[in-house]
């Protein structure tokens, strides 16, 4: 593992994350405006672009490294999209879903680890 | 959540689909991108080259599928109660590597796997009793 490998990994994992933020965003305006409206076309737009990025660059790496080392690292974004939901979305966030996320995450570096 | 649809509309079944979608197409891809695998060119550091194999393109199928099951699943359940339950896949994706892929998985890593059994159920258990009362 370089650390040009290493760096591919975290922006996958960044676009990955925030595009379910704006992917949920895109869903949230559905409920007031349907999906004609240029506010859930664009966030959607951008979430899908977000994604395709994440997932060539996914591929790349697994030309280069077992699935079952690569993939975890696209699991410590549970962590990350739990935070993010509670900063960003506003969701309310209790003990159980925050020591559920940190053990899920906690697990996947663990295996990734191994 | 009151007035969410029931049957193939139910959202939690919807979940369910787009976790085996994401589940079946990471093996797709891991077998798709080794079989044309070419490390030597630059260009593969993009992926772009798996895109010669067809089961790549299968996988890629299942990810729209996965997809749009995981936007309607949106609709209706809080981001950091789906997404958690979404990783399920990652319990699934190492056993189906294990099992149909030959990888190996060494003690500490079914230890990993076995934390995020229990997170997964530390998420679910007070989504299961909500669904019970409704």
């Amino acid at each position: 593992m370089n650390l040009f490998a290493f760096l591919l990994i975290v922006v996958s994992l960044l676009s990955f994350v925030v595009a379910q933020l704006l992917l949920k965003k895109a869903m949230e305006s559905t409920a007031a405006y349907g999906m004609r409206n240029p506010r859930f076309i664009s966030l959607v737009a951008a979430g899908v672009a977000l994604m395709t990025v994440s997932f060539f660059l996914t591929l790349g790496l697994l030309q280069r490294f077992d699935l079952s080392y690569l993939y975890p690292f696209q699991g410590l974004s549970v962590i990350f999209i739990t935070g993010m939901a509670a900063a960003v979305l506003k969701e309310r966030l209790n003990l159980r879903l925050i020591a559920g996320a940190a053990l899920i995450t906690i697990g996947i570096v663990l295996v990734s680890m191994s | 959540m009151q007035n969410r649809p029931r049957g193939f509309g139910n959202p939690w079944l919807q979940l369910a689909l787009s976790v085996v979608c994401v589940f079946v197409s990471e093996l797709l891809l891991k077998r798709g991108a080794t079989d044309v695998a070419d490390p030597q060119s630059a260009l593969s550091w993009t992926g772009i080259n798996g895109l010669a194999s067809p089961l790549v393109w299968w996988a890629i199928l299942l990810i729209v599928a996965s997809f749009i099951s995981w936007l309607y699943v949106l609709r209706y359940i809080p981001l950091s109660v789906a997404f958690p339950l979404s990783r399920v896949v990652d319990i699934l994706v190492p056993v189906g590597c294990w099992l149909l892929l030959g990888e190996w998985i060494s003690p500490l890593r079914w230890c990993g796997i076995a934390l995020v059994v229990i997170g997964v159920a530390l998420v679910a258990r007070p989504v299961a009793q909500m669904e019970e009362r409704l």
